[in-house]
């Protein structure tokens, strides 16, 4: 597969995400600028200008009708994705770090930074899908994380809970209309961050990238852990594939200890292991710095990998990702056949 | 870019310099591919000519009327009022990346490390499989307890390979060098097996000639597993293209399978060839 490079930011990456279609890509990088591409060309659609910090993340409605954004400029704002219109601003006393969209449109879900006396909160915004109307500045939901602050937090099916992941390596689920604390598992290794959380397409299980090395796959509704992929590097995300059975790991040395390693050792490569037999299948090598974020598209197509270097690699899957099967898959498929 | 001659102002002829660039010429040619020649001026202020030969091929794709109403939307911000199409500036083809995910990727990557040293010294040379061709020694050949080696009595003269691939051959027998033209006649010396003295079940393999080379291994199971259980299906690829090599083995669990495969399957078309199916020949 030929990948496209799309050079369009200045810094490095640090969220790259498919609308729900998968015709357009939004990248976030440390360099104040939203841009959003065409999937199958790499061609730039636009850019969204107005905030003033580094931003952290994005996140699509799912008509594709609004955008959420979140920064180091404290804070969240809301674009029209035709325009680049800027909507709304909330504005918070820390930095946002994670901003999701409910599966529905209708809520916003955002996740501040723990800072000088500022604990660390989720807080939930009911969202006008019009671009045209006044959005609330009323917070439906705020959630506030006493113990361990909250790197990243999403809805999952229904919206009927909301999961957090927190600096301490533990996994909380709390319930979306009362923000009531439900239940909290130590999921990952403790005082080990948790870099990212993914949903499967339908939102019962999500997956976990985590600094201990490790991704997880956990279900919503118990927090049980179903599968473990360890690795050799720290991860900084994971990202589960619709159609074909894989999970995609993103990772490599900490940006710091960057200058000290070669690209051969910095492991800067994306990770595909199979989902259900917990194996690593294949690597896809490109970036000279750390993957910061995986993105798959939603009809299993290719994913894009924003880096520590800059740039967004759009892969596009070819016939040998599709065709992989294990042995014990063929046979099945054989009797099932045979079967009939 | 006529400069009228005498001319001494210098002023002017500067003016004159940037405005004469070219302009972008864009020539078919005969076998659909177009040339486009653009000029431009680089920071330095050195011309700088930009030939570029782009084939064009048209897709089609059917997608959702929501997408097709994004693909005409006007671009904004940085993009405004650019034309369509991917901007050379924020938009560039990588390199190709091969990605086949194997099933024990991680137990082949480590064998490579571990004999990382004695590749990187063997890097210019070409490696060449006296048995398949493939690009691997000839001990590590999947088809060592299987096939004679080529050029050996049992080269079927249809592959057209002999003396290059002879000369490439590495690492002949234990004994001393033997030119390559001697190793034929060495009766029988030239087949002598490296490796262990296993000895597969031989008998039930074909072997597949005339494949394309769009041809994956995917193809070749199913076309040959409607005969009987495959057990392995062997495709011989070019290492830097990644393209079928034009012949491949495929091994039945059951030699009678293998028959009727080989009876049915010799003569048949497949993309724009005509298969060549026979017995792999046994080794000696």
């Amino acid at each position: 597969m030929r990948p496209i490079l799309l050079s369009g930011h200045e810094r490095a990456l640090t969220q790259v995400k498919y609308n729900p279609d998968g015709d357009i890509i939004f990248s976030v990088s440390k360099d104040h600028v939203i841009c959003a591409w065409f999937s199958h060309n790499g061609e730039r659609l636009g850019t969204y200008h107005g905030h003033q910090g580094a931003l952290w993340t994005v996140d699509v409605s799912p008509d594709s009708v609004l955008l959420a954004s979140g920064g180091a400029d404290n804070t969240l704002r809301l674009w029209e994705v035709q325009t680049g219109k800027l909507l709304k601003t909330w504005d918070f006393p820390t930095a946002i770090k994670r901003v999701e969209f409910s599966p529905d449109g209708r809520q916003l879900l955002g996740v501040t930074e723990k800072r000088s006396g500022h604990l660390s909160t989720i807080v939930v915004y009911e969202i006008n899908p019009d671009p045209a109307a006044e959005q609330t500045n009323e917070q439906s939901l705020r959630i506030v994380c006493e113990d361990s602050k909250a790197t990243v937090a999403g809805f999952s099916y229904l919206a009927f809970y909301i999961i957090a992941c927190h600096e301490d390596g533990s996994v909380s689920q709390f319930d979306a209309k009362t923000g009531e604390l439900l239940f909290n598992t130590q999921a990952h290794e403790t005082d080990m961050l948790i870099t990212d959380l993914q949903w499967s397409q339908d939102r019962t299980y999500f997956i976990t990238a985590s600094k201990d090395k490790s991704a997880k796959i956990l279900a919503a509704d118990s927090l049980e852990v179903l599968k473990t992929y360890t690795t050799d590097t720290p991860l900084n995300s994971a990202a589960i594939t619709p159609v074909k059975d894989y999970v995609i790991l993103g990772g490599g040395q900490a940006a710091m200890d960057v200058t000290t390693t070669s690209a051969r050792q910095g492991k800067f490569e994306a990770r595909f292991w199979h989902k259900i037999f917990a194996e690593e299948i294949g690597r896809v090598r490109g970036h000279f710095g750390p993957l910061n974020y995986v993105a798959v598209h939603p009809q299993g197509t290719g994913y894009c990998s924003g880096g520590e270097d800059g740039y967004v690699r759009v892969h596009h899957f070819d016939k040998p990702y599709f065709d992989f099967k294990y042995e014990v898959e063929r046979e099945r498929e054989q009797q099932e056949q045979a079967n009939l | 870019m006529s400069r009228v001659a005498g001319r001494t102002d210098w002023a002017e002829e500067e003016d004159e310099d940037s405005l004469q660039l070219p302009q972008q010429t864009i020539t078919k040619n005969r076998d659909g591919t177009e040339t486009i020649v653009s000029w431009s001026i680089r920071e330095d202020g050195k011309k700088v000519k930009t030939t570029r030969r782009i084939k064009k091929t048209t897709i089609k794709t059917v997608v959702n009327p929501r997408v097709a109403e994004r693909k005409q939307w006007a671009k904004f911000g940085q993009e405004k009022g650019k034309p369509a199409g991917p901007q050379t500036d924020t938009t560039s083809v990588a390199e190709n990346i091969v990605f086949r995910p194997s099933a024990n990727w991680k137990a082949t990557t480590e064998d490579k490390s571990e004999d990382a040293k004695k590749k990187a010294s063997l890097k210019d040379a070409k490696i060449k499989c006296r048995i398949c061709s493939g690009d691997h020694w000839t001990t590590k050949c999947p088809f060592k307890d299987t096939m004679a080696p080529e050029g050996v009595d049992s080269t079927p003269a249809d592959l057209g390979l002999d003396a290059p691939d002879q000369a490439g051959a590495l690492g002949g027998g234990s004994s001393s060098y033997v030119p390559p033209h001697m190793r034929g006649a060495q009766g029988g010396g030239g087949g002598e097996r490296m490796g262990g003295k296993f000895e597969r079940d031989d008998l039930a393999t074909l072997r597949v000639t005339n494949v394309s080379d769009q041809t994956e291994e995917q193809d070749l199971r199913e076309m040959f597993s409607r005969f009987g259980h495959v057990t392995r299906v062997f495709l011989a690829k070019d290492r830097e293209t990644g393209l079928a090599k034009g012949f491949a083995f495929v091994s039945f669990a059951d030699r009678s399978d293998a028959a009727t495969a080989c009876e049915k399957m010799d003569g048949y078309g497949f993309r724009h060839l005509i298969l060549r199916v026979e017995f792999a020949k046994k080794s000696t």
